[in-house]
């Protein structure tokens, strides 16, 4: 084989697979999204928030730790909106430079988190002045926790990424397995089998070599 | 035995080529973040996406973002053909794994 410039060619076939492996991976790793900076602000913020809800508004209406009554709100919603922060900056830095369909399928994926949790916002209130202050909470909470698992799901379906499909499958169920526990034990199981988990999930994906599954 | 594409058989050009097929089909990379992603310099990446260019491997289109010329680059459908016989043909080169 004559080669048809300066360009050498790779000194061996084992070389040249090497080579096509090392700068897929790197160009993957580059072109994806970090799992433990997408994943890790949704967790901390479920987890803590979720976990100071419980401590202030258990079960019962038990107070384990003494704080003021709107303290978990207030931490939740702020770490919540820092995420959702963190999230935009990322994928507009994932997306940067990219276009066609990936890019069209992003847009449109981050628009619908924002349009069904501002549709939520704008329904649910409606329902605050006929139920106990407990299940007002466990309202909101458990149609948040639905969506997310929603979301999750349906961007799995766009991306073909099995765990964020399973990760949407799995906080359905624990957000009626909470929800059937009542007031209380749900921010319990959010903060640990939701909060938790999705802090791990990114911490287990950030130590696999990058992989996107829709080559 | 086939002879390895000589286009695609040289090192540069094989890390180009490597990376732009880890993009998904119907995504076109700007010129700046294929530069950064493989590490070379403008002018070398150039050249070589040139050749892939006049190969018909690869798809450069020169468009605007707002006022500022942008090039983005994908691999044609028939590069990304290329590619996977290459990859094949490499694969059968290899020696036979020892048992």
């Amino acid at each position: 084989m004559t080669p048809i410039d300066e360009d050498p060619p790779p000194p061996s076939p084992a070389e040249s697979l090497r080579m096509i492996a090392e700068q897929r991976e790197a160009a993957e790793r580059q072109l994806s999204p970090d799992p433990l900076v997408y994943h890790g602000p949704w967790g901390v913020a479920w987890l803590v928030g979720f976990g100071v809800m419980f401590l202030r508004h258990g079960p019962g209406g038990t107070v384990l730790v003494a704080m003021p009554a709107w303290l978990p709100l207030a931490v939740l919603f702020t770490l919540l909106i820092g995420a959702a922060i963190v999230s935009g900056v990322l994928a507009g830095r994932t997306s940067r430079h990219v276009r066609g369909r990936s890019s069209v399928q992003g847009a449109m994926y981050g628009f619908s988190w924002f349009v069904s949790f501002a549709g939520m916002g704008l329904t649910l209130q409606r329902f605050d002045d006929g139920l106990s202050p407990p299940n007002v909470g466990l309202l909101w909470a458990t149609v948040a926790v639905g969506l997310t698992g929603a979301l999750h799901m349906a961007g799995g379906a766009v991306w073909q990424d099995r765990l964020l499909f399973g990760l949407g499958v799995w906080l359905t169920l624990v957000n009626v397995v909470g929800t059937a526990l009542g007031p209380g034990w749900h921010s319990l199981v959010i903060s640990l089998a939701g909060g938790a988990v999705m802090l791990l999930l990114g911490l287990v994906l950030r130590r696999r070599p990058a992989g996107r599954p829709n080559e | 035995m086939s002879e390895l594409d000589p286009v695609i058989h040289a090192q540069a050009r094989l890390r180009v080529v490597a990376a732009l097929s880890a993009l998904p089909e119907g995504d076109q990379l700007a010129f700046p973040r294929l530069q950064e992603i493989l590490g070379m310099t403008a002018g070398n990446l150039s050249v070589h996406l040139r050749k892939l260019e006049d190969a018909g491997y690869v798809e450069v289109t020169k468009t605007f973002s707002g006022r500022t010329p942008t090039t983005l680059v994908c691999l044609s459908r028939r590069g990304r053909l290329a590619f996977e016989e290459y990859t094949a043909a490499v694969r059968a080169l290899l020696p036979p794994p020892s048992t």
